[in-house]
């Protein structure tokens, strides 16, 4: 059997095993489950700006916390159906990308990272101190829904969605080489006539909107949002661990390092009880990477085959 | 008028500290182009340090600074070639990895520092907190006095050693050029080493001097890498006497927004000031930091 027919069958298989994993799970590992898949929609949407362009955004978690409290606040205070706010939520997610994005964009390196950061912090702040739409740190309470399957649908959806799109945009369009000529010489596809800042702008705007409905399904899911919750320093922390286990800038790469850095999170915990022992396993785990295999374990995989076009190259020389 | 003065006061006293606080990871930066993710803990674990040395020795906190210098800047000596490797040369990603290794090392230390030593709150035992001074009308609590003298002494050798010394020469040459300066015979490893040994060590005797002055606990690191971060983009990355103004300046902001606001919005203000000077002038206020 040729290869790509035996990756065809493979993912077939592994999607009919991930649309009736409901009826296997008992509901504890169904919640696992979900997880998994939150964290490979949000590392997925990480990598599209951090992977590609190489901007990293340290401000992930600013468009999953305003995508969480926008969704809920049209359910809860304006009374709009959810699937309508959740949508609504993405809009108001990438709407703040595109304000973020359009000043911030345009600043480099270290200074972006650090923007970024600055400005996720700020909005997890405004959260905590507007208590009349927030309900400040005692947070919204969205009804609840006894049954947990939906969630897991709503995410797998937005995850299959997003690694569409991600297809679509980096195997079927011209896109992909502007975004990995932004990353490895900024100045050089600029003189060569590409729109540099378009391209930067639309994939960030497009992740803001997938990290954004991530935030609102959840919010419907966990029923109880605070902004220590939804715009934890762990959310942005995760999908950057994610992206570099896997490996940036691949396709699949941010998808296996959230199943491998989940489930191994979760499974520290459930031994140790505790996610003090999480913490230090995830700091060793991230300079090993940054030492040995800044590729990530994909890179690691890709450098047997043939190497991905859009793999890191070793750059010919630093700057 | 009064609470002008005596906000004013404590916001200058407070600067002290974070000067010694900033000066070394403006100067890493300057020298290695590397962003310190990990400042916030370096500083953390410098207060433990000060905390266990002080429970076994039964010293005034400030006593074992030394102690805690020397500690610090070997680990940060021995630690940079990790970073060297992995930022340095003809990797994939070069310009990310420094701020991915140095964010793997702060969770190393965080984790460590919350199984070793919980989520409560410490302090050091200072017997200068029973003093305090009167200038007119002014109250002027002794360790805060003290620690801002301290950090005044420390800035004024750090400067010293940068401007006045042949190392300080040869630092400031790899800062400038680190190609020219390998071909006029600078050993430009050594030198990181040392510059980054340098910043871990002054971070780690601000972590005494804040530890002297308000609670900790292994979590405090995010809090203070913010204030870091702040002071060494306002002051221009790489560019130290930006520094000096842009630590005082946050004093400042501190202290008044205490006063007049609500100490809830210091972290709102900080952060939205540090977006928006990154925004309008990154490179800080005075335009003088590095691109």
């Amino acid at each position: 059997m040729s290869r790509p027919a035996l990756g065809r069958l493979l993912g077939g298989a592994a999607l009919l095993l991930l649309l009736i994993l409901p009826n296997l799970l008992p509901v504890f590992w169904m919640r696992i489950a979900t997880e998994t898949l939150m964290w490979a929609v949000l590392a997925v949407s990480w990598n599209l700006v951090g992977g590609y362009t190489g901007y990293l955004n340290f401000g992930h978690a600013a468009f999953f916390g305003v995508g969480a409290y926008a969704t809920a606040l049209f359910t809860v205070k304006a009374g709009v159906p959810f699937g309508v706010s959740l949508l609504l939520g993405g809009g108001v997610g990438g709407i703040l990308a595109l304000l973020l994005g359009l000043p911030t964009l345009r600043i480099r390196g270290a200074y972006f990272a650090i923007a970024t950061w600055a400005f996720a912090e700020a909005m997890g702040q405004i959260a905590t101190i507007w208590e009349g739409l927030t309900g400040g740190s005692e947070g919204l309470r969205m009804p609840a829904l006894a049954d947990n399957r939906p969630f897991y649908y709503l995410m797998l959806g937005l995850l299959l969605l997003t690694l569409l799109g991600l297809h679509l945009l980096v195997r079927r369009s011209k896109y992909a080489y502007w975004l990995v000529a932004v990353r490895e010489q900024e100045d050089v596809a600029k003189a060569m006539g590409i729109d540099v800042f378009r391209a930067k702008l639309m994939v960030f705007v497009l992740s803001g909107i997938i990290a954004a409905l991530a935030g609102g399904i959840y919010a419907y899911w966990i029923t109880i949002i605070t902004p220590k919750e939804v715009f934890k320093v762990l959310i942005t922390d995760n999908s950057v661990v994610m992206s570099l286990f896997g490996g940036l800038g691949t396709f699949w790469g941010p998808v296996l390092g959230a199943a491998v850095v989940h489930l191994s999170a979760r499974f520290l915990w459930l031994s140790y009880g505790s996610d003090v022992v999480y913490i230090v396993a995830i700091g060793v785990a991230v300079c090993l990477v940054a030492l040995f295999i800044p590729n990530g374990l994909l890179g690691l995989l890709e450098r047997r085959r043939k190497g991905s076009a859009f793999a890191p190259q070793e750059p010919e020389a630093s700057r | 008028m009064i609470q002008f003065l005596q906000s004013t006061l404590d916001g200058l006293l407070i600067g002290g500290v974070l000067i010694v606080l900033s000066l070394g990871m403006s100067l890493a930066f300057g020298v290695m182009r590397i962003v310190d993710f990990a400042v916030g803990e370096w500083l953390m674990l410098g207060a433990f340090a000060a905390l266990l040395l002080t429970g076994g020795l039964h010293w005034e906190p400030l006593l074992v600074t030394p102690i805690v210098f020397v500690l610090f800047f070997g680990l940060g000596y021995f630690f940079q070639p990790l970073l060297e490797r992995v930022s340095g040369g003809k990797r994939a990603h070069a310009n990310l990895m420094g701020l991915v290794l140095t964010f793997g090392l702060s969770q190393i230390i965080r984790g460590g520092a919350l199984m070793g030593f919980g989520r409560d709150n410490h302090s050091l035992k200072t017997g200068l907190s029973d003093l305090t001074y009167f200038l007119g009308p002014l109250i002027v609590p002794g360790a805060k006095l003290v620690t801002f003298i301290a950090g005044f002494a420390l800035t004024l050798a750090f400067l010293y050693l940068l401007y006045r010394t042949s190392v300080g020469l040869r630092i400031r040459m790899v800062a400038q050029d680190k190609t020219s300066a390998t071909l006029l015979g600078v050993e430009t490893g050594r030198i990181n080493n040392l510059v980054y040994g340098l910043h871990v060590g002054l971070t780690a005797v601000a972590g005494v001097f804040i530890g002297m002055l308000f609670t900790f606990n292994p979590e405090v690191g995010a809090r203070y890498a913010l204030y870091t971060f702040f002071v060494v983009v306002l002051g221009g990355m790489g560019y130290l006497p930006g520094v000096i103004v842009a630590a005082l300046g946050l004093g400042l902001v501190q202290s008044y927004v205490t006063a007049y606001l609500d100490p809830r919005y210091i972290s709102l203000a900080a952060f939205a000031i540090l977006y928006l000077v990154l925004v309008i002038s990154p490179r800080g206020l005075l335009r003088r930091g590095l691109e």
